[in-house]
């Protein structure tokens, strides 16, 4: 039972190493975070030591909100349950042939594919054709679907996927079979469920991650929910970028598939909203990734092709581009050539200023030479930084280039700018976004230290390191709201409009996404709903999002496409456009605004911690100051150059840049330009 | 201390530069793909994207088909011979096709731009991309039986087709007339361009940044850079002359085998390929251009020795490439090419690989499927009335290495083209998808076992769609290394809608009826080793 005492909502975000934790009292306001170790054998315990950490208990506790790489790491480190795949007669090794382009093209010695998600003998036929238009060519006969169904039985799995052809345009036959397997078998996947559009290999893998994902993510959530009792609502953020149900995540378990980084997404939206920046670039550089995203006009970014530890997942999931550089990326010669990453000395042995062993120059090792990182301070109270053993490394780089030890620094602290700045640019150039319009939102360990040199490199006129950095997932899973996406296949060419079909699809498709949210008590009037088409010129592939309201008026949806598609290719025609399909999102506002959060502040003083020497070019150190972040006076200006840190990451302002925290607790950075 | 004074430039601002580049090289392939309309290069990705000096020299590529690198490299250069510099306006593309001129075959269309920085011309963008028809005898423009260069479809010479005031429509109306399907290459068109006005921005983008002696000091550091790469590769070899040979199946017109011989001369640092000893050019549709031939070698030196090795006109420095003028691979300007591009191209690596086979075995993969497996149905479709043109490509066994097998359906070596899903036939075109599966058995047997092939049968749905193969290994099977079994060759089989069976030549030009089937099986990638009985 809910009780009085219950008045904690929770935000809690765990990741493969840390665990952040990010909470309000409802009624008094308190606001609590922590950052703890996870449990990756034990999820919940996770979230219990979490919940220590806080000093907050389940009884205490009236919604918990949560992402997590649960689904994630199952999928990248194989740890997979054994599924049965069904396919139509002819197609079982669809999986295996796949687009037949292969991932390399230059490695002969790597294996030009993935191995199949399922081995030849668990791949079962079945016999039944659906045609492209969605007649039955071949019915599914009922003796058929018991053959299939004690095929299934013997070969002993835990899930099925069953990936019908053409089950897009049709999906009688794979809701016939679901039905006869179901008598003996709890957890099946439909692929016109999860992802009702053409091309058989992409769905078919999606469906099969989605059946090996279910035993694990409903024994997790079952546990949880057991701690949880009925006192605690229990939330999960999804890919997607909002939070859903424990029911509906469990019938879906893949939608967590990019769970953490669509946190971190989301809180960058909120930001957004907050300072009604229009576009904004999501940078989240870590130890070894670095995520980056882009939110237009405060909405969040989707897309619906991607791709998870190489295998393609087709559903809807925040446009995160990771690349495989952070902070523990390593420096090397190359011949003449000076490259960074992509090999990193991870969270272990770690850069060599960690003292952990490591040896080889990082990223991080660069920025300890150049004085940014502070040695009196343990990060995260545990590890002890050494500025030597940084030195010693870039040492042995400097001296195979002829330069000096912080010439090198500098350089090896430019190029990991220069990959991050390609990084940037795929996330804007994809969407046709001019990164120059953008301010760049800085979260993560490594974020704010590179955040004012890229905002440099592109020009880019305002840095924001938002309060709540170091916990910034655990923010936006706080602040998300529930939400519900889809999308359907449409089809529809402007010569040939259907207004009345459209508007039902809209309605039919609004009131099934709905339904969760009602059912977890709030209001319908509270309910927003967006509908957004994906429109192309006829022979084209890609589509361009416009988005539209009810009812659909077709001459302004193409002359918003046509507005649209100048944008991003600098060209546009009068011709004949398809809407190829129809993407919904419904929401309901969290009941936790950004604003009711403030981080808790020290004792304010402008007088800086300590006085170091930090190079910011070649010329040589300069004198420069080191500040508490949680002391900093609200509007107070700080002149670069300049160090801002707390517990988990600091802000370097070289020459030229201003920073100052506005009244919410933000860090505003005003980048300056190169001298 | 080695202080290395032949540097002026800051190693760590030659790697930002090269970063920038690189990015502009990416984005320009990413907006063809995206803006273009023919799924050929939408779906499948046949394009390429570079960008070169003021020379024509080549400084970034993408991650683009290998078959393009090193005809990329030249097209600027040749195109330079053609239209002096002094001729460029800003804002000028102009697009060009001729194999002979930094070509390969002629649907693969090059739009070039210059760009200016403060009125002068310091780097060119060329989009490369492959046209689903450039005209000529047949849909497709795969003319199997064509025994010269006009048959193949339109020639393009050097042609100004927007200026910085748009497109000049009469012109582009002129290569319009001479295509099928005139609205969805016009698409591409634009595309093409596209692609290179963002180049223009962003390249001067860099130099504005840097400052252009900066960046052309760069950007011959990076020349520098790549050539010191390809020689430390070359290094790796043992120094020593190879010879190796492999054979075409035939040249169209139904004639015998045709040899690709190299001899292969590796000197510390340099090493020279001499094809003199191939076959005199063909009489059909399989001839191959220098420039698709440097490609070639460019694409096997960077797998056997340096696959880090950046793309540019550096690392052609130590290699000399040598080719017979009338030969197969140097063949007279009025002979037909289009197969060259992706069979012969694929032969060449083949016979660099066995010349290699003793020397540095365990860098190699046996015999692989290697050609496009390319059927191009064309038809109406009786739904929508739309005449309509599928390319597609098949992938088939992958050669076994000295420590694996080899990996089933997929595409080797020079190309990298995907298929086109069942799903995605079935609503475009008038034929429907019975089944795809593993040609189980087909690769070669061995220590390691070479990949299978596929099998992949159509059945026709419409009342009249004509089919053209252009298919090797039908007759040559992918061969074994060290001892390691061939795979099973090509075969494709036409089942009649009245029951009769016959076998399809690789490369012929068929009409087909409704109900007829068309089962394609591609060919198994061959063994390593010597197989052990059992």
């Amino acid at each position: 039972m809910r009780n009085d005492s219950s008045t904690w909502k929770v935000g809690i975000d765990i990741g493969g190493t840390f665990t952040d934790v990010l909470a309000i009292d409802t009624v008094g306001g308190e606001i609590r975070t922590a950052k703890v170790r996870s449990q990756t054998q034990d999820p919940v315990a996770s979230v219990v030591s979490a919940f220590e950490a806080i000093g907050v208990g389940w009884p205490t506790v009236s919604d918990l909100m949560h992402g997590t790489t649960m689904a994630t790491n199952a999928v990248v480190e194989d740890n997979l349950a054994p599924v049965a795949l069904v396919s139509t007669q002819g197609f079982r090794d669809t999986i295996e042939i796949g687009r037949q382009n292969r991932r390399e093209l230059y490695l002969l010695h790597v294996t030009p594919k993935l191995p199949p998600l399922v081995p030849e003998h668990r791949r079962v036929e079945v016999v039944e054709r659906i045609g492209p238009e969605g007649q039955v060519l071949k019915p599914l006969a009922q003796d058929e679907a018991c053959r299939v169904a004690a095929l299934i039985d013997e070969l002993n799995v835990d899930a099925v996927a069953i990936a019908l052809q053409q089950c897009f345009v049709n999906a009688e036959h794979e809701k016939a079979l679901a039905e006869q397997i179901s008598k003996t078998l709890e957890y099946i996947a439909l692929s016109h469920e999860m992802s009702p559009e053409p091309r058989e290999f992409e769905r078919t893998n999606t469906t099969i991650l989605n059946a090996a994902l279910m035993p694990l993510t409903a024994g997790y959530l079952d546990k949880l929910q057991a701690g949880a009792g009925t006192g605690t609502n229990v939330h999960l953020f999804h890919s997607a970028g909002g939070m859903a149900s424990v029911q509906a995540v469990k019938k879906r378990p893949l939608a967590l598939a990019l769970s953490g980084p669509a946190a971190g997404v989301a809180a960058t939206g909120k930001v957004c909203t907050h300072f009604k920046l229009d576009n904004a670039i999501g940078f989240d550089m870590g130890g070894t990734t670095t995520d980056t995203c882009v939110v237009i006009n405060g909405n969040v970014q989707v897309g619906s092709n991607q791709r998870l530890a190489g295998r393609p997942v087709r559903q809807l999931m925040v446009a995160v581009e990771s690349i495989g550089a952070g902070g523990g990326s390593i420096a090397r010669t190359e011949g003449p050539a000076v490259r960074v990453g992509p090999v990193s000395a991870g969270a272990r042995p770690g850069p060599a200023c960690y003292g952990l062993g490591g040896t080889l120059p990082t990223v991080t090792d660069a920025n300890m030479t150049l004085g940014y990182l502070n040695t009196e301070r343990r990060l995260g109270g545990a590890i002890r930084l050494n500025r030597e053993l940084a030195e010693t490394a870039i040492e042995t780089l400097a001296d195979s280039l002829g330069r000096s030890v912080h010439e090198t620094a500098l350089g090896v602290y430019r190029v990991a700018n220069a990959s991050m700045a390609r990084a940037l640019r795929r996330v804007t150039v994809e969407r046709g976004i001019d990164a120059r319009t953008c301010s760049l939102v800085a979260f993560g360990g490594a974020g704010p230290m590179h955040a004012v040199a890229l905002a440099r490199e592109f020009g880019i006129a305002k840095v924001v390191v938002p309060k709540f950095s170091s916990v910034f997932s655990a923010l936006g899973c706080l602040t998300a709201e529930l939400s519900y996406a889809e999308q359907h296949t449409v089809r529809m060419p402007s010569t040939d409009w259907d207004g009345e079909r459209l508007a039902t699809l809209c309605r039919s498709m609004r009131d099934r996404l709905s339904g969760p949210i009602l059912a977890a008590g709030r209001d319908a009037g509270a309910i927003d709903t967006r509908f957004i088409a994906l429109i192309r010129y006829t022979g084209q592939s890609d589509t361009v999002e416009v988005p539209f309201d009810l009812p659909c008026d077709p001459a302004k949806l193409g002359a918003d496409f046509m507005a649209q598609h100048k944008i991003l290719y600098g060209f546009a025609t009068e011709e004949a456009w398809h809407f190829e399909t129809l993407r919904l999102t419904v929401s309901a506002p969290s009941e936790t605004d950004l604003v009711d959060l403030d981080e808790a502040r020290g004792d304010i003083s402008t007088s800086p911690i300590s006085l170091d020497e930090c190079w910011f070019d070649a010329r040589g150190p300069v004198a420069t100051r080191r500040f508490e972040r949680s002391a900093l006076p609200i509007d107070w200006r700080v002149q670069g150059p300049a160090v801002i840190e707390d517990d988990w990451s600091t802000i370097v302002l070289p020459p030229d840049a201003v920073a100052w925290m506005d009244t919410s607790g933000h860090l505003l950075i005003e980048p300056g330009t190169d001298s | 201390m080695n202080t290395r004074p032949d540097r002026a430039v800051d190693p760590f601002v030659v790697e930002v530069i090269r970063n920038a580049l690189t990015a502009i090289a990416e984005e320009m392939s990413l907006i063809v793909m995206r803006s273009a309309r023919s799924p050929l290069l939408r779906e499948a990705g046949d394009l390429s994207s570079a960008l070169t000096d003021a020379d024509g020299r080549l400084i970034a590529q993408g991650r683009d088909i290998p078959a393009h690198l090193g005809v990329m490299g030249s097209t600027a250069q040749e195109f330079l011979k053609r239209v002096p510099a002094q001729r460029l306006q800003p804002g000028d593309v102009w697009y060009m096709n001729l194999p002979e001129a930094g070509g390969n075959h002629l649907p693969d269309v090059k739009a070039i731009r210059p760009i200016f920085v403060e009125g002068r011309i310091e780097a060119y963008a060329v989009s490369l991309a492959h046209w689903a028809d450039i005209g000529g005898a047949k849909p497709g423009s795969y003319v199997p039986d064509a025994r010269d260069a006009w048959q193949e479809g339109l020639r393009i010479p050097p042609l100004r087709v927007f200026t910085q005031n748009g497109p000049d429509r009469e012109k582009l109306d002129m290569i319009l007339a001479n295509v099928r399907g005139a609205e969805e290459r016009e698409g591409d068109i634009l595309a093409q361009m596209a692609s290179t006005f963002a180049a223009d921005a962003g390249v001067r983008e860099v130099f504005s940044r840097y400052g252009a002696p900066v960046v052309r000091e760069a950007i011959a550091d990076l020349h520098k850079q790549s050539e010191a790469e390809m020689r430390a590769a070359i290094r790796t070899l043992p120094n020593g002359i190879y010879a190796g040979e492999d054979w075409l199946d035939d040249d169209g017109l139904g004639g015998e085998p045709i040899a690709v011989r190299v001899r292969i001369e590796i000197r510390d640092d340099e090493a020279i390929f001499d094809f003199s000893r191939s076959a005199d050019a063909a009489a059909g549709p399989l001839n191959a251009t220098p420039f698709t031939t440097s490609a070639s070698v460019f694409y096997a030196m960077k797998v056997i020795a340096g696959p880090d090795i950046q793309p540019n006109a550096g690392c052609a420095r130590p290699l000399t490439i040598i080719t017979r003028e009338g030969s197969l691979l140097q063949p007279p300007a009025d002979k037909p090419v289009v197969g060259g591009n992706h069979e012969t191209s694929q032969r060449i690596v083949d016979a660099i690989f066995k010349a290699f086979e003793d020397v540095i075995p365990t860098r190699l993969t046996a015999g692989s499927s290697t050609t496009s497996g390319l059927l191009l149905f064309s038809g109406r479709d009786p739904r929508t009335g739309q005449w309509t043109t599928l390319y597609e490509v098949h992938g088939g066994g992958e050669g076994a290495r000295h420590d694996r097998d080899g990996m089933c359906a997929v595409r080797p070596h020079m190309s990298n083209v995907m298929n086109t899903p069942a799903e995605v036939i079935e609503a475009n075109y008038p034929i429907m998808i019975e089944g795809q599966a593993l040609r189980r058995g087909s690769g070669g047997k061995g220590v390691h076992r070479g990949g299978d092939g596929q099998v992949r049968t159509y059945y026709i749905n419409g009342p009249e769609v004509f089919l053209t193969t252009m298919v090797e290994r039908k007759v040559i099977a992918p061969y074994g290394l060290r001892g390691g079994e061939a795979g099973k060759t090509f075969a494709i089989t036409l089942k009649r809608a009245g029951g009769e069976t016959q076998d399809i030549k690789g490369k012929t030009h068929i009409r087909l009826q409704q109900g007829d089937r068309i089962i394609m099986k591609t060919s198994g990638g061959g063994g390593y080793g010597a197989p052990t009985n059992e």
